[in-house]
């Protein structure tokens, strides 16, 4: 289908957290593919595994209580869980880059702008300080930070959301990765700003080619950067095609559920509510028998209460887990 | 910043003025000190009131404290009660280099030590390590230096010797008679040996509260999200904790400091009586209960203004460590 080249490949990932109430499989069994320069989204609801799966990618699982306890995830064909920590460290910030949530608390207060970035060059880059600089100040420059030169010595306090989430891409940046993780970059700010960092980020990806995985709970979010997106629920990838596919002909009830949800402003206007989907996201600690969707499920049969489905291919490139997938 | 520096210098003439007058009012509440001699027979009806009369004890204590006021304005702090026939100023300045040497030296050691377990016992959370810290610590914090000083006496002073079959530690203290003129380096050892156990007792108790602090603020930034970010962007360990980490958990600390440095020269009271000292929390207190409040004033004025002062520089360290605080 793709022919580019894999970069990443997540095979079966399983990151369990080991609380005093119990273990938590926040991630069990994900699989997730992302060529050379492919933008691919993770969508799914609070708690379904997709941050935690982020943090799997680069290591930073808080370890106790979260371990990482299966699978593998392979980048440029090497297996990142086989990795020393001194090697993933050096994978860190520079082949793979990551982005967070919390654009007003992800940089450090005591640091100014400029230090912060020319740090992340000077860790992966053999340059000097001066030269670090300029590098820092072409990065400002590039995702769109106006007068870069004197926001170099300035602290994050000083700055407003959008333009520290521009700083934290232009550290992400920084030394060209291969892949840029998003967790959630864009759900703390602004309606506005986010489609200003969205732009800036499909932008830089023109320019750059770096491979982006979109982490987020925002359909929409998916819908405008997303070449591939794949659905998460309670730690498993429950459908994944390319984003035309997922939204023109969702075959998993969930994605449909979700799909369903969302306000359409070419329909006419009726005073019917707006379909949500029934029940809550399991437990983490009680997760139900069979399918883990089954409770929630207007499909679910006998079946799906005692077995767990595989994820098989639905047509060429989609992949669906579920017994009963809906025909479009 | 100059002029906020200047305003709270200006500030602090008033509030040095009040301190005194409080002080000293409450100070006047202590019965005269001169009327238990009526019980002598000896002494004569006449020189008792001539004594009240030239101390001043005569007159309300508002107008005492401007005859006591007007000499200091002078530079004139009055003769000591305690000690006849010396000047309280006197007094006060053979008594304060040896608190300020014992005090300081447990301070130096105390941070020294408490700091860096603390940030150790943070960073190894519920390790083995942390809990060692932890209950030698609150043993420390909770064991009264009156009987860990008398142990440490026991142990160093009565059951160890040397060969000579002198105690191994003076017991108490502060110079071996006949060494007063001798070569530097000799009065040095003579006086450090006698500084070992004082200064030794007086950090151990202190250590535990410095190194809770430390570890609390550490633990308090260690799981920030910019912490997350200095790894994300491949810092190794020893730069996140030190560099990223280090310098946001200093904050606070850097105020207590400051404001506990007063206490360096309030001395110890139990410690010194225990140990001999010639030192100022002693001798401040003999002359609250002798009515010597010429002493006693030049030592509680001595450590309201170290407070008020190090108020001001607490305020000017943090406005320098962290960079969000502006003065205007």
């Amino acid at each position: 289908m793709d022919n580019r080249e894999i970069l990443v490949d997540i095979k079966n990932l399983r990151t369990f957290f080991y609380t005093e109430d119990g273990v938590v499989p926040a991630v069990d069994g994900i699989d997730l593919t992302i060529h050379r320069g492919e933008v691919v989204g993770l969508v799914g609801e609070s708690g379904c595994g997709k941050s935690v799966t982020a943090l799997s990618i680069i290591r930073l699982i808080p370890n106790p209580p979260g371990k990482i306890i299966g699978g593998e995830i392979f980048f440029h064909g090497e297996d990142l869980l086989k990795k020393n920590a001194e090697e993933m460290r050096m994978i860190r910030g520079d082949k793979i880059s990551m982005i967070f949530q919390e654009p007003m608390t992800s940089l450090n207060p005591v640091y100014t702008i400029g230090d912060q970035i020319s740090e992340a060059i000077t860790l992966h880059q053999k340059i000097d300080a001066v030269e670090a600089k300029k590098r820092t100040i072409e990065m400002l420059h590039l995702v769109g930070i106006p007068e870069p030169e004197r926001r170099f010595s300035q602290y994050p306090h000083e700055m407003s959301g959008g333009m520290r989430q521009r700083v934290m891409i232009a550290m992400a940046l920084s030394s060209n990765p291969d892949l840029l993780i998003s967790d959630e970059a864009t759900t703390a700010l602004d309606v506005t700003i986010q489609a200003q960092i969205l732009d800036l980020m499909r932008g830089l990806q023109k320019k750059l080619g770096m491979a982006i995985l979109i982490i987020t709970h925002n359909l929409a979010v998916v819908a405008e950067m997303a070449e591939t997106i794949s659905i998460a629920y309670a730690g498993k990838i429950v459908e994944s095609a390319s984003a035309r596919e997922i939204f023109k002909s969702p075959h998993h009830p969930y994605t449909y559920g979700l799909l369903q949800s969302i306000p359409k402003f070419t329909e006419k206007k009726t005073n019917e509510p707006l379909p949500a989907i029934e029940g809550m996201v399991p437990s983490p600690y009680h997760m139900p028998k069979g399918c883990r969707f089954n409770p929630r499920c207007p499909f679910a049969t006998e079946k799906c209460r005692e077995e767990e489905p595989e994820i098989l291919e639905f047509s060429p490139g989609h992949l669906v887990r579920c017994f009963h997938p809906i025909e479009s | 910043m100059r002029d906020y520096i200047i305003r709270r210098v200006l500030g602090m003439i008033p509030l040095i003025l009040i301190v005194m007058i409080v002080s000293f009012g409450i100070f006047s509440l202590v019965p005269n000190p001169f009327a238990a001699l009526i019980e002598n027979p000896r002494i004569k009806k006449s020189d008792i009131q001539r004594l009240i009369k030239a101390w001043g004890f005569d007159l309300p204590w508002y107008l005492r404290f401007f005859k006591w006021f007007s000499g200091v304005v002078r530079g004139d702090w009055g003769p000591s009660l305690l000690y006849p026939g010396s000047l309280a100023r006197d007094i006060i300045s053979r008594a304060l280099p040896v608190t300020v040497r014992v005090m300081g030296l447990t301070f130096l050691v105390s941070l020294a030590i408490a700091l860096p377990i603390g940030i150790i016992s943070a960073v190894k959370q519920y390790s083995m390590t942390d809990y060692i810290v932890t209950v030698v610590s609150f043993l420390g914090m909770s064991m009264p230096t009156f009987w860990f000083g008398l142990m440490m006496m026991m142990l160093f002073s009565v059951v160890l010797k040397r060969p000579s079959g002198m105690p191994l530690l003076p017991a108490g203290g502060i110079i071996t008679p006949g060494l007063e003129e001798a070569p530097f380096w000799a009065k040095l050892g003579d006086r450090a040996q006698y500084l070992v156990m004082p200064v030794f007792v007086l950090a151990f108790s202190s250590v535990g509260g410095w190194a809770r602090y430390m570890r609390s603020s550490m633990l308090e930034v260690i799981r920030q999200d910019y912490i997350r970010t200095a790894r994300a962007k491949g810092a190794p360990e020893h730069s996140v904790i030190n560099k990223h980490a280090l310098r946001n958990a200093m904050i606070p600390i850097v105020t207590l400091v400051a404001l506990s440095l007063p206490g360096i020269v309030g001395g110890a009271a139990i410690t010194e009586t225990i140990f001999n000292i010639p030192g100022m929390g002693s001798l401040i207190i003999a002359a609250e209960i002798k009515s010597d409040y010429p002493t006693a004033m030049i030592g509680l004025m001595l450590v309201s203004i170290l407070v008020i002062v190090f108020n001001l520089v607490a305020d000017i360290v943090y406005a320098w460590v962290d960079p969000r605080i502006k003065y205007s």
